[in-house]
Order: C-alpha cells, then structure tokens, then sequence
C-alpha cells in the first residue's frame, strides 16, 4: 500500500456564472447569439496540486469563495473538474451534510437505513451497527416514529450517529460538526478525534472555525480563489491564515477586489469614532463609541439591510450588528452617505477584532467583503469596580448584582 | 481497497454497471422510500393503487365500448382495454415520475456521490407496483368472464420485458432533459395525457391504421409504447399479430434506450452543477 491517500494533480474547476445550461429552452437558444462567454465563467479551483498521506488529518482553511466547498465537491465526485486529476487509494465516505436523503414520513429506523446507504454503507453492515447508532443517537424511544415528529435536536443527533458509524479509510467531511447542542457536539467531535487519531484514519475536514482545525487536524492546507497559498503543519497553516488577513487589511477598503454582490453600491470606508478620537482603530473597552460605515451607490436602493459580524483575532464570531434585527429596513436615497452603528458603552473586552459586513438590497447581496476593518481594544474598568475584566475577546455583558 | 482515478481530460465510455450494481443497497432503500412513502397519511391507503386502474377502466368502457363501440373480437370488451392498461400504466407512470426524479433528489445530488442512474432506474423498480396491481385486475377480469388466453401467452413476458426498456428509455431522457430545461416539468404531464388517446388502449390498432394515411401511420408508431401495446394484446388474446409498422415502435425504444444511456452519462458529471 502507498503511503498517499490522496493525490491532487493540476486539478482545476471551472464554473460559469450565467449557467446557461439549465433554465429554459428559450435561455438556451438565445445564450446560443449572445457573446462573452468567458466573461461569465470562474475558476473556482486554479491548478491545485498537493499529496496527502495516510493517517493524517488535514485542514482546509479559507474565506467565503475561497474555493473549499468546491474542493469537497470535487473530491467526493459530486462534480468533475475541469481540469486535472486526482486519485483517492482506500475506501472513501465524504459527509458534506448530515442527514442526506432523510425523509420526513419515514421512521427514525427506516432513515438509518435510508441515510447508511446513501452514505455507502450496505445493509447488513447497518443491521449490524443498528444497536449502536440507536444508542449513541439517544432517541430509542421514538425509533418508529416518522421524523417528522421528532425535534430538531433529535433529528441532528440521529443524522450524525449514522455518520459517526461509518468506517471509511479516507473521510471527507465539511463542517458539519457545527451542528446539534453543546453535549452532543461534544460527544460527536470526541467520536471524530478518536477515530481519527486510534485507528489511523485519513481525514480531510473543512472549517471556518480555526478552533476545530486546530483541535483536530495534524496538517492545514491554505485557500485563497482558488488556489493553493499555503499547505504545512496545523499550526503554521493558522499562522499564515490569519496574516494573509492582516496583509488584506493593508489595503484600502475602497480598493478591495475581494468583494462579492452585485455592486451596485460599496461600503468605501470603515471608521470608528469614539468620544475622545475620530477614525481611531485601539480605544479602550466600554466607552461611547460609533462604528461609521461610508458608501457610493450608482442608483437610490431600496429596502436595505446591513449585517457586521464582529469576529476575534481567531476569526470565531463574537456577535452581529443586523440592521434587520435592530431598525428593519431602511431606504438609502442618496447616492452617498455613511451609515453608523452607535454604542453607549462598547460591550467587547479587551483583545484584536475583524468585521465582516454584507450589503443587501432587496434581498439581493450587494456588497460583501471578509476582513474588512480591523480594530483593537484596551483593558479598561468596565464596570467602575476598581477590577479590570481579564478576559480576551469575547462580549461584555453590561450588568448589576443585587441581594436580597 | 479501493481506488479511485478521476481525470478531467479522460472521459470513460463505460455505462459503469459494475458500479451500479455495487450500490444495490442504495437502490433497494429508495424503491423502498418511494412505496412507503406513496401512500403515507392516506385514508384509502393502498386501495388507491386499485382506484384508479379500475376507474380508466369504466371511463373506457364507456366511451369506446357503450359510446363509439369499438369492435373488438371475441374477447370482451374489458379485457381487451386491460391488456392494453397494464403496459400504458407502468408506462406512464415511469415517465411521470422520472421527470423530477432527479430534481426531486437534488438535495442528495449536491452532498453526495453515486450512480445517478440509481434515480430513474428506482422510479422504474417502484412501478412494478401498479403494473402488478393491473395485471392482477386482468386476471381477475379473465376469471370473471372465464376467458382462456392465446397460446401467444408464452412470449407475454418478453413485451413485458419491452414495456420495462420502453419506460426506463423515455425515463431516462425525460430525467436529464428536466434537469436541463424545466419546460419538460409542463411537458410530461401533457405527453403523458395526450398518449393516452395516441396510443391503442381503448381501440383496436387496425382501427387507427385503416382510417390513417400511410405516413401518419408511421408517425403513430413513433410512439414506443403502441407497438408493445399490439405485442401484448396479441400475446395474450391471440388477434392481429403486431403489423408491419410495430416494428417501428421497437427500433424506437432501443434506439431511445441506448442514447439516454449515454446522454445520462454525459450530462451526469455536470449534474450537481445545474440541477
């Protein structure tokens, strides 16, 4: 047996935006006269080559677009490159979901089946697993009832026990982990690392969340449109990740070609200012602050929605800032202006953030940018008690103690 | 162990059954989800699998027996229009369902990979259901009327056989070609309604083929199905034997197979893409 599990040679995928190719039959008669066909088309894979070895436990990081789903597609054989080859020595399974083909009218039971198969598992080697998925799934007693009855939260935990109770040599997963409540997230990822790491599996797992790479993998592979920029140690794999973040911040907002949305108007410039600065990037935590985000627009938008995600220095989620959740809908009128987020107190403590935002105008995205702002925050006396909050990065809950 | 080569620049012609065949399991589980499913929170439950095959039955009788009286030989008349039924049935059931299978399963189509050939190939498995219900019906028919069968009866199974290829033929291209262009989704609906009356299930074939020119004739047996439909009945009430045009409608069905074969094949690696 060759050490290789996986190998990747040239492989390149190539997707046209317009898809010409479905739709009706009128679209494909007249996509037949209309020009600038390449215009419309993408290398969502560019000339990747890499080698994987047996028993290791690789991490596929990237942004949005970065081209990682499509690297899963290719390599589960949902779809051919365009380009390229790879070969895959060993038996492989690729979860890119938990729960595929699950049918609502169908019993808990009938679903392991039903999943196990798609999954590729045959039926004897289901029967005789049955016992175990049902207990690690925990919903014995609900087993011949259909599934649509069941909560979500049982629903979750089944999918993912009859994926946890697949034996491949070589897996292919995506972040699928993401999924059911805290314990069983716990229990499902403790499956992962075990199977991983005691019975020598291959694992190819794709993540935004740094934390799970880092938890999990042995190896990291860097995405970046397409293509390949870095592939070495999980750590060293982070490392690069999270600077080629920084190295985006360095050019100006306006100037980003990293943007996804129809564009019919663009965040410019993102600026904070607090009671004491103007434009400032480090301010201490909980004071009066206002995050400005300033945009050109081509044509007066209607219905718009702003989202900011605020996410630590190890690109995990802290919060969002959704005009929807906040005011609703707004209208922007004018062909520029600055729309601004305004805080009493900053609620984040002390530590590096990013903000992603996404544009929306009538349900369209119309501007989407990762990374887009980097700021960074002091330690300050949040609660006027004398006692510093030490912890890094996270929310601060603006609170009072009473006893009664 | 298994290997696994994907090349972009290499394309394989092999229709890949040894695949197939591997996930037998697979194909096994969704025929099985689509029969269970069919008849989910019904009251009448599977009785309706018998309903419908018995009511065409009565609106055929009617019109083509009461109102236009079809002459139709020694065989009743409802035992005639059945022969006729029990292939047209499996039939158009198949292309039905076969139009969105693969829509139907994108959800599986976009997160996973197998055979997609497994998706029309089920639908035709999942008819054997309703061409079994139809079959029974004629035979309880033919005890009814105590009528004995032709000593044709011995080649039935292989325009049965006919009837299977014919459906999965059109299944197949009608799947794919939906994927492509939706407009098929309104198409189906209207072939399968307009076949029912272009195709000899109420009437004799000599009927349509006396009173139509030459070339019409031919046109008429470009239908797959009209030509099995003529083989069955002959197999089974021992009339005309199938004319000179029927061979029209065979050539049809395995040209018609063999291309959505390999259409499916080409369309399949792009599948996920444009579904």
């Amino acid at each position: 047996m060759s050490d290789i599990a996986i190998k990747v040679e040239n492989l390149s995928k190539l997707y046209e935006i317009g898809n010409s190719k479905s739709g009706s039959i009128y679209e494909s008669f007249s996509s037949l006269f209309s020009k600038n066909k390449e215009a419309s088309s993408f290398w969502a894979l560019n000339d990747l080559t890499f080698d994987i070895n047996h028993g290791d436990i690789v991490g596929v990081m990237g942004r949005n677009g970065a081209g990682k789903s499509t690297l899963l597609k290719v390599l589960s054989r949902i779809t051919q490159p365009t380009k390229g080859r790879f070969t895959i020595n060993g038996r492989v399974s690729s979860l890119l979901e938990v729960g595929t083909g699950f049918h609502p009218e169908l019993s808990g039971r009938e679903n392991i089946f039903l999943n196990g198969t798609i999954l590729g598992m045959s039926r004897s080697e289901i029967r005789q697993k049955m016992d175990e998925i049902v207990d690690f799934s925990g919903v014995e007693k609900f087993l011949d009832t259909p599934v649509k009855h069941y909560s979500s939260g049982m629903y979750v935990r089944l999918a993912f026990a009859v994926a946890a109770h697949l034996e491949p040599e070589i897996l292919i997963i995506d972040e699928v982990l993401a999924v059911g409540d805290a314990t069983f997230q716990k229990k499902a990822i403790g499956k992962m690392k075990s199977v991983s790491q005691t019975e020598g599996r291959t694992v190819l797992f794709v993540s935004h969340n740094i934390g799970s790479i880092q938890h999990l993998c042995t190896h990291s592979i860097v995405l970046n449109q397409g293509q390949m920029v870095h592939s070495g140690t999980t750590d060293s794999g982070i490392k690069y990740y999270l600077s080629s973040n920084q190295d985006n911040l360095k050019i100006p907002l306006s100037e980003r070609t990293d943007r996804k949305g129809n564009q019919t108007a663009k965040i410019d410039d993102i600026t904070i200012n607090t009671q004491s600065n103007q434009n400032t990037s480090e301010f201490l935590s909980g004071i009066k602050g206002e995050f400005v985000f300033k945009y050109t627009s081509k044509e007066p938008l209607i219905k718009v929605g702003l989202r900011v995600e605020v996410l630590n220095s190890m690109q995990k989620s802290i919060t969002v800032l959704n005009t929807y959740h906040s005011i609703g809908e707004f209208d922007l009128l004018n062909k520029e202006g600055e729309l601004k987020c305004q805080f009493d107190r900053i609620p984040l403590s002390h530590g590096n953030y990013y903000l992603n935002f996404i544009l929306i105008s009538n349900q369209d995205i119309v501007d989407q940018v990762e990374s887009a702002f980097s700021f960074s925050i002091e330690q300050s006396d949040f609660f006027n008690s004398g006692n510093i909050p030490l912890f890094k990065e996270s929310a601060i809950l603006d609170h009072t103690w009473n006893i009664t | 162990m298994g290997k696994i080569v994907v090349d972009a620049n290499k394309s394989k012609l092999s229709l890949g059954l040894r695949e197939l065949f591997q996930y037998k399991d697979l194909f096994i589980t969704l025929a099985y989800r689509d029969l269970r499913v069919r008849y989910a929170q019904t009251i009448l439950g599977f009785i309706w699998a018998f309903v419908q095959p018995l009511s065409s039955l009565l609106i055929f009788t009617f019109v083509f027996n009461k109102v236009i009286k079809v002459d139709t030989g020694d065989a009743p008349y409802q035992i005639f229009a059945m022969s006729g039924m029990i292939s047209w049935t499996y039939f158009a059931f198949v292309l039905n369902q076969s139009g969105n299978s693969i829509i139907g399963a994108q959800g599986m189509v976009k997160k996973i990979y197998f055979p997609r050939l497994i998706i029309p190939l089920s639908k035709a498995v999942v008819g054997f259901v309703d061409f079994g219900i139809a079959f029974l019906l004629m035979i309880g028919l033919m005890i009814y009327f105590q009528y004995i069968p032709s000593s044709n009866i011995i080649y039935l199974p292989i325009f049965i056989l006919l009837t299977v290829i014919s459906a999965l033929a059109v299944g197949i291209w009608v799947s794919v070609l939906t994927i492509r262009y939706r407009d098929f989704q309104h198409i189906v609906p209207f072939i399968v309604q307009f076949g029912l009356y272009a195709t000899p299930i109420g009437y004799t074939t000599s009927t349509a083929v006396d009173k139509l020119p030459k070339w019409l004739s031919i046109i008429y047996y470009l239908n797959p199905i009209a030509g099995i439909i003529d083989g069955v009945r002959w197999s089974i009430l021992g009339t005309e034997a199938p004319n000179q045009y029927a061979y029209i409608s065979f050539s049809i069905v395995i040209i018609i197979f063999i291309s959505g074969l390999f259409y499916f094949k080409k369309v399949e690696k792009v599948m996920a893409d444009i579904v």
